[in-house]
């Protein structure tokens, strides 16, 4: 089995994961905390930080998700327990998965186009999901340098036009503002969880849990960046700017002159998120498979099921966006918390020793 | 065993049958292309208050046919009227079933009378149309916004294409025009300081110009096609309407939308005169540092209005041999330093009379303290105790 080196590993913390916070939830929070948007996504980063580092912990114990449920609640218990997690990978698509919709059909078409445009990207979301989770090692060697290139490119381009001077006064949101953001921030933080189901494809080195975590705080410097060049941009128009990183840089005084030249590097950062935006479900269907075998044939019909779900999900939600959102990051944000930070706490607590069988 | 390898492929064969499906069926849409025959490519937006609502007047760039020699962009303006902007907007797709397309539009000019009431109960309409560019610029115009969308321009086909020359960075490092856009004019109006401002358009007549006789690039829909004389028009910017909480409450004549640009630091290049000898001497801002500055560390709460210029003479009656020489006379730059100083000193008078927070004062107070900001915001402007400087050298 292919084995997911620690570069391959960090490549991902540092510059694949930040990518999928680009494009709504910066309005999102524009929304709660206003200019304070700035803290309830450190916070959330911190959290998610400490998460990781607890998970790059357990690796140690050279065991997968599974085995490290099997070893303390037996097959059964494991075998629920993994798929009740699967169940909530599959949930955590849902939002980047339809957020990566809205922004291909309205950034790169001029009108509206039919729902059929972005049906193909189910067939490479079906084809991407069949593959091993520890293939994923590769692929992020090729977008790790893409994801820098596109950002860079964003971030140069958009970093002139801002006044960043309107992010003051520092906590004129307050308190109310600041929870308010950090719980609709929850859903666009499942990095711990993806890093769960990666456990027993890498080889712990030495130091690798801080790393990991300064590399996932390294990308976070970087959202952080931009997300005060975005609201420094907007200021109080910020909370109706959909689509982030493809907004922030049309305001370059050569985009007059040359054109969309910015579409280079979003284009870069929209191949990066359709990797990144179904990562999940991909993580999804390898701890089904952790906990049931791996037959040839299964990935197929796992990849194939959970695509053809989201696909008709998809179409059905295709006008509810706002009221999805409402209900994941609202009234149902604490579920992502017992996923992505609680979960893998308490999985420092499982049995260290592997339990010998009859 | 045949059983089980027909199970086996399965799901191989159910994956192929789904991507075939979804191949064909995504060959069976229009891929978001355009049919520019069904389709209203606006590039100006006119706007009027009328007595029974609004009127919008929309400029729509039209193919102009396969004749080489014609350059240029050709347009046809339609009018709509309704009660808000969408009902026009309505109207006009009524009237010419073409479906208005915004991403391309680059002005929208807001006629006088519409100016007088809160703009955002209209343009609220094209900040929520996600379509609309939002570095499109923006303008005020004496009269209604229908005459100048509709007029002739003495310089291009389009009379939009020729208002947008006015915003050029040329324009504005001449510190003639402020051109604004709506996302800039949005921030200000949603801003603590609740205030903006737009350029004012007029159009004069050009002495000696061609009359169309309606067979040119721009025909009108209200005025009817073919026969009617159109006089060419030339268009200007020279003035900057003031905005507070929406409304226009002031004008800024050129000479103060000249001292607004200084103290904004745009001009470069930019030329005014002054005096010399009793003449007229021609000055030419070389740099320009502009700076405005809200010191609350005083008794009283002070504002700064700071301008350092560098300055050259460009024109004044002099020997053969001193035409070489551009350094501007001592009595020059006297002269222009009063000059500034006294439209500096008429810019803030007119912002204050007006009640429109031009420099963003409260902006700035509610950056340094939002606990001052509340106590003060309200007779922030009346009770500011103003310095102006001005240091103008060679």
């Amino acid at each position: 089995m292919k084995r997911i080196s620690s570069r391959q590993l960090y490549f991902f913390l540092a510059c694949i994961a930040p990518v999928g916070k680009l494009l709504f939830l910066p309005t999102q929070l524009a929304n709660s905390a206003r200019n304070d948007l700035l803290f309830p996504m450190l916070a959330s980063y911190l959290v998610q930080a400490g998460a990781i580092f607890c998970v790059l912990l357990l690796a140690k114990r050279k065991m997968n998700l599974y085995e490290l449920l099997e070893n303390t609640f037996g097959g059964i218990a494991a075998k629920i327990l993994i798929s009740i997690f699967a169940l909530f990978l599959f949930y955590a698509t849902l939002v980047p998965l339809l957020e990566q919709r809205l922004f291909v059909q309205n950034v790169f078409y001029d009108t509206l186009p039919s729902l059929i445009v972005f049906a193909p990207y189910y067939i490479f979301a079906a084809y991407v999901i069949s593959k091993p989770l520890s293939s994923h090692g590769r692929v992020w060697d090729i977008l790790a340098p893409l994801s820098v290139f596109g950002f860079l490119g964003i971030l140069v381009l958009s970093v002139g036009s801002a006044d960043f001077g309107a992010l003051l006064p520092i906590g004129a949101g307050g308190i109310r503002g600041f929870l308010r953001g950090t719980m609709s921030a929850t859903n666009w933080f499942f990095d711990a969880s993806i890093a769960l189901t990666l456990l027993g494809k890498f080889d712990y080195g030495k130091g690798m849990a801080w790393k990991g975590a300064l590399f996932y705080l390294a990308g976070g410097v970087g959202v952080l960046t931009f997300l005060a060049t975005f609201y420094g941009i907007f200021q109080e128009t910020a909370l109706h700017q959909l689509f982030a990183f493809s907004q922030t840089s049309q305001y370059f005084s050569g985009v007059t002159v040359l054109g969309r030249i910015d579409y280079l590097f979003i284009f870069a950062l929209a191949l990066v998120m359709a990797f990144y935006c179904i990562l999940p479900a991909q993580a999804g269907v390898d701890c089904l498979l952790q906990a049931y075998g791996k037959p040839r044939y299964l990935p197929t019909v796992f990849s194939v099921l959970v695509t053809g779900t989201l696909f008709i999900i998809s179409l059905t939600l295709d006008y509810r966006f706002s009221e999805v959102l409402e209900v994941i990051s609202g009234t149902m944000f604490w579920i992502f918390p017992i996923f992505t930070v609680m979960l893998p706490i308490l999985c420092l607590l499982l049995r260290r020793k592997r339990r010998e069988k009859a | 065993m045949k059983k089980h390898k027909f199970l086996k492929t399965i799901p191989m064969k159910l994956y192929l049958i789904l991507a075939v499906f979804i191949i064909f069926y995504f060959f069976f849409n229009d891929f978001g292309l355009v049919d520019i025959q069904k389709t209203a490519v606006i590039l100006a937006v006119g706007i009027d208050k009328t007595d029974n609502g609004y009127s919008v007047t929309t400029e729509i760039a039209v193919p102009k046919g396969s004749d080489r020699k014609m350059g240029g962009t050709s347009s046809l303006e339609i009018v709509g009227e309704g009660k808000n902007v969408s009902a026009c907007i309505s109207d006009i797709f009524s009237k010419t079933s073409w479906v208005p397309k915004f991403v391309f539009c680059d002005l929208i000019v807001i006629g006088e009378r519409a100016a007088k009431e809160d703009v955002f109960s209209y343009l609220n309409y094209f900040i929520r149309n996600k379509y609309m560019p939002e570095s499109c610029n923006l303008a005020v115009c004496e009269g209604t916004a229908q005459e100048i969308i509709s007029s002739q321009s003495a310089i291009d086909d389009t009379s939009s294409l020729a208002i947008g020359k006015l915003f050029s960075d040329a324009s504005v490092k001449s510190g003639m025009v402020m051109p604004n856009t709506l996302k800039d004019f949005t921030i200000g109006y949603f801003g603590p300081s609740k205030s903006s401002y737009l350029p004012y358009l007029r159009s004069t007549p050009q002495k000696g110009s061609h009359t169309h006789g309606g067979s040119g690039g721009s025909n009108s829909s209200s005025g009817g096609s073919g026969g009617n004389q159109v006089e060419e028009q030339a268009y200007s910017a020279e003035e900057t309407a003031l905005f507070s909480e929406g409304r226009m409450v002031g004008l800024l004549p050129h000479e103060l939308t000249f001292a607004f640009s200084l103290l904004k630091g745009n001009v470069h290049a930019g030329n005014f005169n002054a005096k010399e000898d009793d003449a007229d001497a021609t000055l030419t801002i070389l740099e320009d540092e502009g700076g405005v500055e809200l010191d609350m560390k005083k008794q009283k709460v002070t504002l700064s209005l700071d301008l350092h210029a560098r300055l050259c003479c460009k024109s004044v009656t002099s020997e053969v041999e001193e035409i070489a020489s551009e350094e501007a006379s001592d009595e020059a730059l006297e002269s222009a330093e009063k000059l500034l100083r006294a439209d500096i000193e008429k810019l803030w008078n007119t912002c204050k009379e007006a009640d429109c927070d031009l420099f963003n004062l409260r902006r700035s107070l509610y950056r340094s303290s939002h606990k001052k900001y509340e106590e003060w915001k309200d007779d922030l402007i009346d009770s500011l105790e103003v310095e102006i400087k001005t240091n103008v050298n060679r």
